[in-house]
């Protein structure tokens, strides 16, 4: 199981009815398919960068969902037969945390620019750790 | 033009070094770049929707190019433009 986000562009020329039964029909292909929707994002009515098919504005839809790799296969499939959606992207989402770890500086980097600098550095970081010198200061 | 520029830029220069550029991605801690997040994208699109260079945007290489790849995600889902007249 895969975290995904599907997100298509439906016609603006659509009735309300007809895209919310879209919508759901998608919805539902996730569904069948054992996946799990995480978050359904309708963003609604949309001016677009540029005309697509002549149309200024475009119904933004974003599905998140976890599922087996072949449901964005078959919703792709269904996007493409319909006529009325104008776009579609899928990107794979990556679970884990948004954050980028530091990266440990390489040794040898480190070594011949700091080579006395580095050992002062660490000596300091010690002072700052144990209490008695810092707190002599302040009083 | 340039030339004039160039010549006018360069003995600045020796006195004022331009000032350091930092990634503001990395200040953030930031692994990807969502490319629905028009708002901070559009910062990094020239005024005629081209993607800003790295002199310009100041970004690392590794978000240089996540960057790079939202924007163009999100010019395909047409919320940026291809180009701007």
């Amino acid at each position: 199981m895969r975290q995904y986000e599907t997100a298509f562009l439906l016609s603006p020329k659509l009735s309300e009815e007809e895209t919310a039964s879209f919508i759901t029909q998608m919805a539902d292909v996730i569904s069948q398919k054992k996946g799990k929707m995480i978050k359904e994002d309708r963003w609604g009515k949309r001016k677009t960068a540029y005309p697509i098919k002549r149309f200024e504005e475009a119904f933004y839809v974003i599905f998140l969902y976890e599922a087996d790799p072949e449901v964005p296969y078959e919703l792709e499939r269904r996007f493409k037969q319909t006529e009325s959606v104008l776009r579609f992207l899928t990107v794979k989402k990556v679970s884990r945390e948004n954050k980028r770890k530091k990266k440990k500086r390489m040794p040898e980097e480190a070594a011949p620019a700091l080579e006395s600098e580095g050992l002062g550095e660490k000596e300091e970081a010690k002072e700052n750790l144990s209490p008695d010198e810092t707190g002599k200061e302040e009083i | 033009m340039a030339r004039e520029q160039r010549t006018e830029r360069s003995p600045l220069r020796r006195y004022f070094p331009p000032k350091k550029k930092f990634c503001r991605f990395c200040q953030r801690n930031v692994r990807d770049i969502d490319y629905k997040n028009i708002d901070i994208l559009k910062r990094y699109i020239l005024d005629r929707g081209k993607i800003s260079p790295r002199r310009v945007s100041g970004a690392c290489a590794y978000h240089q190019r996540k960057l790079a790849t939202a924007i163009k995600r999100a010019r395909l889902m047409a919320l940026l433009p291809y180009l701007e007249e």
